[in-house]
């Protein structure tokens, strides 16, 4: 008991005493189970809704189109409609008359399925007006999600194949998959408008004494050359949640990022820690602590900094959830609190623990091979020495000299900040890239959701590349004061040699800088595969050059907006007391 | 208050009732007190006293790299009490060069470039400081050590390397900090010649120590305690005397 009480004072004291660098390792720690939390906490997030519009639509459990000359031509409309006698139904709608419609509004051409229904009282699938009225002469009913994409309200002018109609009503439907933009109008005006110019097609709805085995009902009734096409419900709600895969593939890519800025972060920060951690272990050691207890105090330590982190990350995970997960405009209703499941958490804590005990190892077995004379006198790495950043450097103005130098100091302590930025730029330019991919042929072959999706797509690219921006930036603040700290000794000398204050700082500024402006030129490249993993063929994007290439100075921007106050701060620390106490 | 010293020829450093303090109320430390001193051109002075003395605090005052909490200071007839940091950093390339106990070679640098630091640092060409870097090794007889890193010199050398980079801008004065306070006998003697060839040649020299045989080579000896001057004496022989003669040791 009094050794665990010992271990928990000394983990309390560490903690409180280096209270800056215990928040930043909890900051990074929670940014990456965070965004862990929201990967898993996407599965499975649009069942809720798609099931509530089922229910208040009365949603088929098999949906059947049939169309003569597209599937095949096997099968007459008289068997199709024979389907509603199969075993297993309990309940049907239609067939009703399906066309596809040329549908122009708001300089918008797009190619539409037209569904004639007169009634609004259907047994199965009957869409559910959410404003204006059913259909009428002259009159259309728009499904929701495609309403909201053309930007068409009740009331307004659309031609369809040339002719004027007014939008009667907006509804909701789960019977056709959102692929495939919907509206409704009377059979007699469906009739009129197709004319004879295209074989018309029939839909109908079914409803199943066994909703589950409705795959299986489908699947058995879809021949290869027959002249229909069954979906089942599953298949429905698998379609509506392909956007929501996409954003899951995203997030995906997104925490495997965050986990590599995160590791880049704590390998400065365990790096940083390792001379003080290796000072505090000797003189532990020398008031009679073991190898053992040193271990545990450093596991205790981190490990209760990773439970807080874990808690953070988990609870900023589902605060964050909703604005990642709101469904479609297709479907009823909010997604709500997308479900953090007990091994979402889990799993986050792992990774939070995994990271723990790496900061735990590299010190602990470092302090156990160092003897104590050595790690309480002498406990910092020494600098690298590179000849060639020495020569170099000497013919650069005073800045740039010791900026160089600084670099050359902590080669890799630079790289792992670099890698960092590298990894915020790309995925800015990955958004950018996204944000600027036209859908094919969104004006002109009736694509029109896919902007929809795509517009959610770019949603979650956007928050997440916020979440890496600002963990990027936490990154660079770190790196910066460890940098700071580290160069206490030279940067001080170097003012009594007569560099003067601004010439510390901006040399201390420009040891990021450097890096920073790497880390932009190889974002750039970076972002585009980064792109061409998530989103698909950089080729397509049409983002402005302009744009992309403002990154490159916005970065330099932001980097010496971070650094400035460090290296302020670290140039103007009183000469004579950084060189009386070394 | 003591009373200001004043010797012959142009003053380089001129301070008047300085004073420093650290820490307020209850724990206030004066490490300075009331303080006043003039050094002129060509003169050697050393400050002595007991460890905790302000001897150090004094010179760190003088070189401009604290701020006196009270008086006046000047260096090369300029104030620097007062004087803007930038400003302050641009006189002391030309007008200070520091010796410091613990040497302070930067650990990466070669002999060489820790020579030539402060002539880059001031804006020279890498070539000019590189030249003036190798004359200098020279006078300090390392020229066969230029290559090497601080790890790779004993004590006595570190320190003729700092001596040889503290003159590399050619500074009005060189303020020395107990600058054989980590050297053994013979490192002393390297030392200590180094410094009589440098008074010798009329290098305004000032160095706070606590030992006597470097004490004994100045033209001025102060006695510091509690932060103030408590006696000066002027050396009879100083430049005059051999360095044999002064230190008893072999030169």
């Amino acid at each position: 008991m009094g050794r665990a009480l010992l271990i928990w004072r000394l983990a309390l004291g560490d903690i409180t005493r280096r209270r800056r660098q215990s928040a930043l390792l909890v900051a990074m720690i929670a940014a990456t189970t965070a965004t862990l939390t929201l990967s898993l906490a996407l599965q499975g997030v649009t069942n809720d809704p798609f099931a509530r519009t089922r229910a208040a639509t009365r949603g088929p459990d098999v949906s059947a189109l049939f169309e003569p000359g597209f599937h095949g031509t096997m099968g007459t409309l008289a068997q199709f409609a024979a389907l509603v006698r199969s075993p297993g139904v309990t309940a049907s709608s239609g067939p009703y008359a399906v066309a596809r419609l040329e549908l122009i509004a708001r300089g918008y051409r797009v190619r539409v399925h037209a569904e004639g229904r007169d009634r609004d009282r259907a047994q199965v699938d009957q869409p559910l007006l959410t404003a204006g009225h059913w259909t009428a002469d002259g009159g259309v009913v728009i499904e929701r999600g495609f309403a909201e994409a053309l930007g068409v309200h009740v009331g307004d002018a659309i031609l369809l194949n040339g002719r004027r109609f007014a939008v009667r009503g907006i509804a909701l439907t789960t019977a056709m998959p959102i692929s495939d933009p919907l509206i409704w109008l009377t059979r007699s005006d469906l009739l009129a408008l197709a004319g004879g110019s295209e074989p018309l097609w029939e839909s109908l709805n079914l409803k199943l004494s066994d909703p589950a085995a409705a795959s299986a009902f489908a699947d058995a009734r879809n021949p290869p050359n027959a002249a229909w096409f069954l979906e089942s419900w599953q298949e429905l709600r698998a379609d509506d949640s392909q956007t929501i895969a996409n954003e899951r593939q995203v997030l995906g890519i997104g925490a495997v990022l965050l986990a590599m800025i995160a590791i880049a972060g704590i390998a400065v920060l365990v790096g940083s820690r390792m001379a003080e951690q290796t000072r505090r272990i000797g003189l532990l050691k020398a008031v009679g602590g073991t190898p053992g207890l040193l271990a545990t105090m450093l596991l205790a330590e981190n490990l209760l900094l990773a439970s807080a982190a874990t808690v953070i990350g988990v609870a900023a995970g589902r605060v964050i959830a909703p604005e990642l997960t709101a469904p479609g405009n297709s479907l009823l209703g909010s997604a709500g609190t997308a479900a953090v499941s007990a091994a979402s958490v889990a799993l986050a804590a792992a990774l939070a623990f995994a990271v723990a005990i790496i900061a735990t190892l590299l010190p602990a077995l470092s302090g156990a091979r160092t003897s104590t004379i050595r790690a309480l006198n002498d406990p910092a790495r020494p600098p690298r020495r590179h000849p060639w950043a020495i020569g170099l450097s000497s013919r650069l103005p005073a800045p740039g000299l010791l900026a160089l130098r600084l670099i050359a100091r902590r080669p890799r302590r630079t790289l792992l900040g670099m890698a960092s930025l590298t990894i915020a730029v790309a995925t800015v330019i990955a958004t950018l890239m996204e944000r600027h991919t036209p859908v094919l042929g969104v004006r002109v072959a009736g694509n029109i959701l896919a902007a929809d999706k795509q517009a959610s797509l770019e949603h979650v690219a956007t928050v997440l590349s916020v979440i890496l921006v600002v963990v990027a930036a936490i990154n660079l603040l770190f790196v910066t004061w460890a940098t700071v700290l580290d160069a206490r000794r030279p940067t001080a000398l170097a003012r009594a040699l007569g560099a003067t204050p601004n010439q510390v700082s901006t040399g201390l500024a420009g040891a990021q800088l450097v890096p920073g402006a790497l880390a932009a030129l190889f974002g750039l490249p970076a972002g585009l595969v980064v792109f061409g993993l998530t989103a698909g063929n950089p080729l397509n994007a049409d983002p402005p050059i302009p744009l992309l290439l403002a990154v490159i100075p916005a970065t330099l921007i932001a980097v010496a907006a971070l650094t400035a106050i460090p290296a302020r701060v670290g140039a103007r620390r009183p000469v004579a007391e950084v060189l009386r106490s070394e | 208050m003591t009373e200001p010293i004043l010797a012959g020829g142009e003053p380089i450093l001129a301070a008047r009732t300085l004073s420093k303090e650290y820490g307020t109320a209850s724990a206030l430390v004066r490490a300075v007190d009331d303080v006043s001193l003039t050094v002129n051109q060509g003169e050697s002075v050393a400050i002595v006293g007991p460890s905790g003395c302000g001897k150090s605090t004094l010179l760190y005052l003088l070189g401009g790299l604290e701020r006196p909490t009270a008086g006046t200071l000047a260096l090369d007839s300029q104030p620097i009490h007062d004087m803007p940091e930038s400003r302050l950093a641009r006189l002391r390339r030309h007008a200070v060069g520091f010796v410091f106990q613990a040497f302070h070679l930067v650990d990466e640098l070669t002999a060489l470039e820790n020579i030539e630091l402060p002539a880059l640092l001031a804006g020279a060409s890498p070539s000019a400081a590189r030249e003036r870097a190798r004359d200098l090794l020279e006078q300090v007889d390392l020229s066969d050590r230029a290559a090497h890193l601080p790890s790779a010199l004993s004590g006595g050398q570190r320190q003729r390397v700092a001596i040889a980079r503290a003159l590399a801008n050619r500074p009005r004065v060189v303020l020395a900090d107990e600058p054989t306070g980590n050297l053994d006998s013979a490192a002393t003697t390297d030392v200590l010649r180094l410094f009589d060839q440098l008074r010798t040649a009329g290098q305004t020299l000032v160095v706070v120590t606590h030992d006597s045989r470097v004490a004994a080579t100045a033209d001025r000896l102060i006695s510091m305690r509690d932060g103030a001057f408590v006696d000066e004496t002027r050396l009879t022989g100083g430049s005059a005397r051999s360095l044999t003669e002064i230190t008893g040791l072999e030169a």
